[in-house]
């Protein structure tokens, strides 16, 4: 509890000290924006999350395999007889390992203090700029992995981003290979991140709006599910997609440096067009508490190699009394990427310590070998051929066909190391046995992200009923959003550099309803929602690396994906308290369930709490999205200054 | 000794006479809007004893006094019913000023010439919406100066809220708990626009193509930063049967959504007890509510004058009373010679808070002077009683067009069963460069579309 007691008095005396200086303003002709009128506000938040789940399975030290004794059985690799060399199990050499990495038990898994200001500068009545900054530390203190404490296993990690890899874990850097700021406007180390949510110009004349510079851009108006809302992708750093469900991403997109055009053509029919830079969704860093890329895998994003794409896109929006429509066309990058195997490049031979290791040093020097393959002999990678399995089915993977396509596209190196194409998941299982005891322990995979250009088309219609007044038919908004992708570019569950290319469709029904069961209290706000996604998960991920379990390969998910959302708020009177509930449900067995509150005691104060709850209730958690996240049952507090 | 040739039971028995026959017109002596069109005052309509607070009072209050705790029952009968209980219980002070006679001073210019100029052009069509020979919409100003049924009283305030073509309100609003401390306070915009009954900018009377449209409004918030972006448009069609089109941008949702059209009793923001449906007492559509009847008339004292404060740069004003000083705004009132009380019920929200309101006119102009809701049980409820001004002190003044502006000063909300307040003020400017407009074209595109709402969620 002193962790505890330490960690909220840090905050407390920081928005203590930040809140008093600033205050906020609407001047006119003075100090630095003499002549100008400008205006100043935003806030500072403590966020404390209460951990009641498990540790994050993708972190090291939270896999559990760690001190866990496993068994492995090697094949017998022989020159010249691939084919045969794993289907065998060789007894002789088998061992027992425990993955010699400290599990953590952490109170809490994240803990920050954020800070947002907004300027808005007025030139003229027509010109604006208008620049909000948002500011995040947090001061760590979490039991977690240090990548040193591995050092004297085989030279310790060596593969990767030396800030993401081999120390401890880095909560806000965003590092890609060959792109020295992925994010012009973002500036963060293992503590901090600051970066311009909005940083922009704002031009106005009659029925157009302009804004030129980094912005954010939500479109369509499906809640929680995504169908329309696809300019930007998320930043899935700080608390994933765990906060406040009803909040809605608007913490979560990326900003993108872009040129947004509004135009009401009509009273009802409203265009609004983008051009922007391409920016992709950021995931969480290795070993960081909301990471979903199993700290096993090295990856080199290679945004560098897009960080001078655009993204456009059109839409058009009309309002027609009950009925209002929407259509939309994007030409874009997929800022989620997709991933593969790619070489490792580290020169690190297998041990000889180990007589597997041993022969292969012999027929070859192995070190330049192995920076040809897609794995590296490190500390902190697999250790066994039950971890590769329950790991690729955790992730949605094709274990064998993952081992297959890291041995196939990286001959001859992987042959010259006496890998082979393994025909069955018995000989997958020793072949990997067998190069993680030649490897001295585990071996790490390196895989690389990229991204693929794609057209978005979208349709969307809305309808508000009209019943008998005050009657549950009355006044509820049924909205329809559907979006079409042609040979849409998914990571094939093998990681292969044949990426999976299919036409996904991605539709929502979203109805809402406001009723007031009292006078006394206001309206209650209920939402009911369906989604349907052909090809993909909720996240993104191909089906077809679904249903996979330690024992066996996934068989893929046909028919598609559904999720069902329900959610209600009820304010009370004065709408100084907020209760609100959802719940997510994907029908094959995955729950989450989000209770919280929000009080606003006075202008400047506001308080929420929220409880977070996920779980599979029936069936294997591979067939479910939600299993994904199922580590993350927490509860949150946060509290707000705002001036 | 000087005899009065209409002594005060006249009057009385006048203003029971006239509830008791149904007639809404107004006058004593003659008919109001008659005296009116003579030479611009009522006063040839009243008798002496309803031409100012002292002669009401026999001398025992008058120009120049304040109304508090210690005189407030010599006033009791001129004062709705939560005023009173302000002054006697919780420290509200009324500083009376003298009854303004030119009615020119008493609502914005062109809508009251144009209200000279259409007088008895006005009628129901077959659905019961206001409209002129060959069933065009309204042409300007109020339709019904005389009105005969309280319907035509809340006919011709529904028509028209702020009584220009277009306005754009920058408001402070301040929200107070019972102890009589500010929790909230908030700035907004409130933007008017009429696209039929234009008096003042053109096209007039219609704005071509929108004709089936009465009124585009919105309300959006600058500030404090938790809600800043927050906006809510209203599109009202003509015909008053139907409810207006809402969307609105949540600051949360990042997006502009439609909203149901008949949420009009639910709180926009924290702290605020403040309805859409208490709009200029006349939120609604017409027919939304029903039962529309004259309760009472008779003098009153109301602020239709002064709440301008000119001294300040903001036009910010100052409070009093209260426990802490802060509850009530420094309010100027004058006497009303006669005020309509008409009483109206919700018929197309059933699940509405208010079982009933009951809403002030001052005869002379039919602005809404005060307003008092009651609960489903029958209590009062809320009151809203609001504070309007020629904007014009002295030396000073702010002109629309020639001349000087006329508008609201400000309003109290008051919800007396919880005791919290909610203070607005109108100023001159709100935090985002947003000034106060009148007849402005451009404020429709400012404020009015859903690029406008887009435009205004900043970042």
């Amino acid at each position: 509890m002193k962790r505890l007691e330490k960690t909220l008095l840090a905050m407390a005396t920081g928005a203590a000290l930040l809140g008093p200086a600033l205050a906020s303003a609407q001047e006119e002709s003075q100090g630095w924006f003499s002549g100008l009128d400008y205006t100043l506000g935003g806030f500072i938040r403590p966020e404390l999350v209460f951990k009641t789940g498990d540790e994050n399975p993708n972190n090291q030290d939270g896999n559990p395999y760690n001190g866990r004794s496993v068994q492995r059985v090697p094949g017998t690799p022989v020159p010249g007889v691939n084919a045969l060399s794993f289907e065998i199990p060789n007894p002789l050499l088998a061992d027992t390992i425990a993955r010699p990495i400290a599990s953590s038990d952490n109170w809490t898994s994240y803990h920050i203090l954020r800070g947002e200001l907004e300027l808005g500068l007025h030139f003229n009545a027509d010109l604006g700029l208008v620049a909000r900054v948002r500011g995040i530390y947090d001061p760590g203190h979490y039991d977690e992995f240090d990548a040193r404490s591995v050092a004297d296993d085989r030279g310790g990690i060596s593969g990767g981003d030396p800030a993401l890899y081999q120390g401890k874990p880095n909560y806000f850097a965003y590092h890609a290979e060959g792109s020295g700021k992925p994010n012009p406007l973002e500036w963060s180390g293992r503590n901090y991140m600051v970066y311009f949510p909005a940083l922009f110009f704002d031009f106005n004349h009659g029925p157009l709006n302009v804004r030129l510079g980094n912005q954010q851009i939500a479109w369509g108006q499906a809640l929680f599910f995504r169908v329309f809302d696809v300019p930007n992708g998320l930043d899935l750093r700080r608390h994933s997609i765990l906060d406040y469900a009803q909040e809605e991403y608007s913490d979560k997109r990326v900003p993108s440096l872009a040129l947004r055009v509004g135009y009401q053509i009509t009273d009802e029919l409203l265009a609004d067009a983008y051009f922007q830079k391409f920016q992709p969704t950021v995931f969480g860093n290795p070993n960081t508490a909301y990471n979903v890329i199993p700290a096993q895998f090295t990856v080199h994003d290679l945004y560098g190699n897009y960080d001078n794409k655009f993204s456009y896109g059109l839409r058009l929006k009309g309002n027609y009394g009950q009925w209002g429509f929407q259509a939309m066309a994007v030409r874009r990058y997929n800022p989620d990427g997709v991933f593969r195997w790619t070489a490792s490049g580290v020169d690190k031979a297998l041990p000889s310590s180990n007589p597997l290791g041993l022969v292969e040093n012999t027929l070859h020097p192995t070190g330049p070998i192995m920076a040809q393959t897609a794995f590296e002999a490190s500390p902190g990678g697999v250790y066994s051929a039950d971890e590769w399995f329950h790991y690729a089915a955790m992730v949605r993977l094709d274990g064998v066909a993952g081992l297959n396509a890291g041995i196939d596209e990286f001959q001859p190196a992987t042959g010259q190391l006496l890998a082979s194409h393994a025909d069955t998941f018995n000989a997958a299982h020793n072949e990997l046995d067998t190069f993680f005891i030649a490897a001295g322990g585990s071996l790490r995979g390196h895989i690389a992200r990229e991204y693929f250009q794609e057209n978005v088309f979208g349709l969307g219609a809305s309808y508000v009923t009209e019943g008998e007044p005050g009657s549950i038919l009355d006044q509820l908004i049924i909205n329809l959003e559907t979006s079409y992708t042609p040979n849409r570019v998914f990571t094939n569950p093998s990681l292969s550099r044949n990426y999976l290319r299919e036409g996904n469709s991605i539709s929502a029904l979203v109805m809402e309803k406001y009723y007031r069961f009292t006078q006394a209290f206001p309206a209650t706000y209920f939402v009911f929602q369906a989604m349907h996604r052909t090809k993909d998960d909720l996240f993104g991920r191909s089906l077809k690396g679904y249903g996979g379990t330690d024992t066996s390969v996934p068989t893929g998910l046909s028919g598609g994906s559904n999720y069902l959302v329900f959610a209600f708020q009820q304010p009370f009177p004065q709408d100084i308290y907020r209760a609100a509930f959802a719940a997510l449900y994907d029908p094959k067995g995955g729950l989450l369930l989000q209770p919280g509150i929000k009080w606003k005691p006075s202008g400047p104060w506001t308080i929420e709490a929220f409880y977070t709850y996920i779980d599979t209730v029936y069936g294997n958690p591979n067939n479910n999205a939600l299993s994904t996240a199922k580590f993350a049952n927490e509860g949150t507090i946060r509290v707000g200054y705002q001036f | 000794m000087r005899l009065l040739r209409y002594d005060r039971q006249y009057s009385r028995r006048h203003f029971l006479q006239a509830v008791r026959s149904g007639a809404v017109a107004g006058g004593v002596l003659m008919p109001l809007w008659d005296a009116i069109a003579q030479n611009g005052e009522a006063a040839k309509a009243y008798p002496e004893e309803l031409q100012s607070l002292e002669a009401y009072t026999r001398g025992r209050l008058k120009a120049g006094d304040e109304i508090d705790a210690g005189n407030v029952e010599l006033v009791k009968d001129l004062l709705e019913p939560i005023k009173y209980q302000q002054i006697a219980r919780l420290g509200r002070r009324l500083k009376v000023v003298p009854t303004t006679q030119d009615i020119m001073r008493l609502s914005p210019w062109e809508y009251l010439e144009a209200t000279v100029r259409n007088r008895g052009l006005a009628r129901f069509d077959a659905q019961g919406n206001v409209v002129v020979e060959g069933g065009k919409p309204w042409i300007g100003g109020n339709p019904f100066p005389a009105p005969q049924t309280p319907v035509e009283l809340f006919a011709g305030l529904t028509l028209s809220w702020g009584r220009h073509d277009a306005s754009f309100y920058a408001i402070r609003e301040y929200d107070l708990a019972a102890s009589g401390e500010i929790e909230y306070e908030y700035e907004s915009g409130w933007a008017e626009f009429s696209p039929v009954a234009r008096v003042t900018l053109t096209p007039k009377p219609y704005w071509p193509g929108r004709e089936d449209k009465l009124r585009y409004q919105s309300v959006f918030f600058v500030s404090p930063d938790s809600i800043k972006g927050t906006s809510f448009l209203n599109i009202w069609p003509y015909d008053q049967h139907q409810f207006p089109e809402l969307y609105g941008y949540v600051a949360a949702f990042k997006r502009i959504r439609q909203f149901p059209t008949n949420q009009r009793f639910e709180p926009l923001i924290p702290g605020s007890t403040l309805y859409l449906s208490d709009a200029w007492a006349a939120g609604d559509p017409l027919y939304t509510w029903g039962n529309y009847r004259v309760v009472s008339r008779g003098p009153l004292l109301a602020s239709v004058s002064g709440a301008w404060n000119a001294g300040h740069p903001n036009w910010q004003h100052n409070t009093h009373g209260g426990p802490k000083g802060k509850t009530f705004w420094d309010t100027q009132v004058e006497f009303v010679p006669e005020a309509i009380v008409v009483e109206a019920e919700p018929l197309k929200f059933p699940r509405a808070p208010v079982s009933r309101k009951r809403v002030w006119f001052d005869a002379r102009t039919q602005l809404p002077i005060a307003m008092v809701s009651y609960d489903r049980r029958g209590e009062p409820y809320r009151s809203f009683d609001g504070a309007y001004a020629l904007y014009e002190s002295g030396a000073r003044r702010v002109m629309d067009g020639q001349h000087p502006y006329w508008s609201w000063g400000h309003v109290h909300a008051f919800d007396i069963q919880t005791g919290r307040m909610t203070r607005l003020e109108q100023v001159r400017r709100i935090s985002g460069g947003h000034d106060f407009k009148v007849n402005d074209p451009g404020i429709f595109d400012c404020y009015l579309t859903n690029a406008a709402l887009m435009r205004l969620a900043a970042s």
